[in-house]
């Protein structure tokens, strides 16, 4: 529940500072109809329009849909919306990561793979979800000038498996800290920049979680052993900096995942 | 508890396991095994901005001392009732700045922060050098705990020779 208050509270987040005009409010039972014209024999089956408290829907080349007031604004904003955000994203292509890593796509998840002396090791996350909610700090000020809003960062969770050629993988499901904002500003943030919270030997390739195998939980883990779990992931190129510049890339995926979305929304709004 | 390690930079890649396997070695030496004990390791952004913030003085160094208990008698073991009272304090690492050192005086990192803690630990312990006397003073007890990290680990280590300002 928690995550969909959090991606809500980001939608709204999302919502650019220059705000359209609001479109006239109408009331709900005077609706107007989109109309949309057709040709040739479908011409005379045109339905007879009708002020009533419902709409009806239109006819078009064959296809039904639903186009209301509130839909057409709805439509409007997005367009505005679609402009402002690709007006402040900041790669047009996604940032690389160094080490030699090839990236996978499939859609909001993706995959890093590195092959080094034998050893495999894959990372996989995906961005859905992966904003932490910018809490309000000051709630006296609420008017912020574009260059005060938050940053939106994208810090997902992400699996390592490591596989040295046998059919089992040494999996760490690594996490950001939640509790600090993991900025660049004035906060004395204390926290490791990511943290492995669980680590298991799973089946190399299958995308179950074999819940029968061991799983560590690093929550009170000697930290000697935790120490050399992340010089482990450190020697195969999976460290802090290895984490800054996947943070990149997921805030980067994660913005162009949304604007694709908007442009989405907006097509299923118009029918087009 | 024991010793909370942290890395919160990106730019000096750090061995976890060696770090904190010397800091244990260094806190049994100074007696203080029960206490805990924070080292954090920072880039020069960081150790500047709170050099700055705490003492004024806007540039980065090698080494940051938080001591919890304050105006300790130098070298005194502090007298803890509680469980929260078995706190030493925190140290924060200049490891961008340390490693920089190392490339001058072609100096091993690890070996480098491991002199630089003992330092930090001296201070979290009531240790100043602030007068030619209590450098005097530090400088010695740092040589002593230096010469028994090299006894119990075989290392080479020798104190900052370089007065800490």
């Amino acid at each position: 529940m928690l995550k969909c208050v959090s991606r809500a509270v980001q939608l709204a987040a999302r919502v650019s500072s220059s705000v359209p005009s609001a479109p006239a409010v109408r009331p709900a039972f005077c609706r107007s109809i989109w109309s949309l014209s057709s040709s040739g024999a479908a011409s005379a089956s045109r339905p007879r329009l009708l002020t009533a408290t419902r709409a009806l829907p239109s006819l078009s080349s064959g296809s039904w849909s639903l186009h209301t007031e509130g839909d057409k604004a709805f439509a409007e904003f997005l367009t505005d919306e679609i402009k402002e955000e690709k007006k402040i994203q900041k790669n047009k292509s996604l940032p690389k990561i160094s080490g030699g890593w090839e990236l996978e796509l499939n859609g909001t998840e993706a995959k890093l793979t590195r092959s080094l002396s034998g050893e495999k090791v894959t990372i996989t996350f995906n961005v859905n979800n992966s904003i932490p909610p910018q809490l309000e700090e000051d709630p006296e000020h609420t008017q912020k000038s574009p260059e005060d809003e938050p940053e939106i960062v994208s810090t997902p969770n992400f699996v390592v498996e490591v596989t040295k050629g046998a059919k089992t993988s040494l999996v760490f499901d690594c996490h950001f800290p939640e509790d600090e904002q993991i900025s660049h500003g004035e906060a004395e943030e204390e926290s490791d920049i990511f943290t492995i919270r669980e680590v298991s030997f799973q089946p190399e390739g299958d995308a179950e979680w074999k819940e029968t195998s061991y799983t560590l939980n690093t929550d009170s883990l000697d930290w000697t052993l935790y120490d050399h779990l992340m010089d482990f992931l450190a020697d195969r190129g999976v460290d802090n900096t290895f984490a800054d510049e996947l943070m990149a890339l997921s805030t980067a995926l994660e913005h162009q995942e949304y604007i694709k979305f908007l442009e989405d929304l907006s097509t299923f709004v118009k029918c087009k | 508890m024991g010793v909370v390690l942290r890395n919160l930079q990106s730019v000096v890649p750090l061995r976890r396991a060696r770090l904190r396997r010397d800091v244990e070695v260094l806190r049994h030496i100074f007696g203080v095994q029960r206490f805990d004990l924070g080292i954090i390791c920072v880039d020069n952004r960081r150790i500047q901005h709170i050099n700055n913030l705490y003492r004024k003085n806007n540039q980065p160094t090698d080494v940051l001392s938080f001591p919890f208990y304050e105006d300790l008698r130098p070298g005194k073991i502090p007298c803890a009732l509680q469980r929260d009272e078995y706190n030493l304090g925190d140290i924060f690492l200049g490891v961008e700045y340390v490693k920089h050192r190392c490339k001058e005086t072609s100096q091993d990192l690890h070996e480098a922060l491991t002199v630089v803690t003992a330092h930090g630990i001296c201070h979290l312990l009531g240790y100043r050098h602030e007068t030619e006397e209590e450098w005097i003073e530090m400088q010695q007890k740092e040589s002593y705990i230096l010469s028994e990290f090299n006894r119990l680990t075989g290392s080479h280590l020798e104190p900052l020779t370089k007065r800490c300002t």
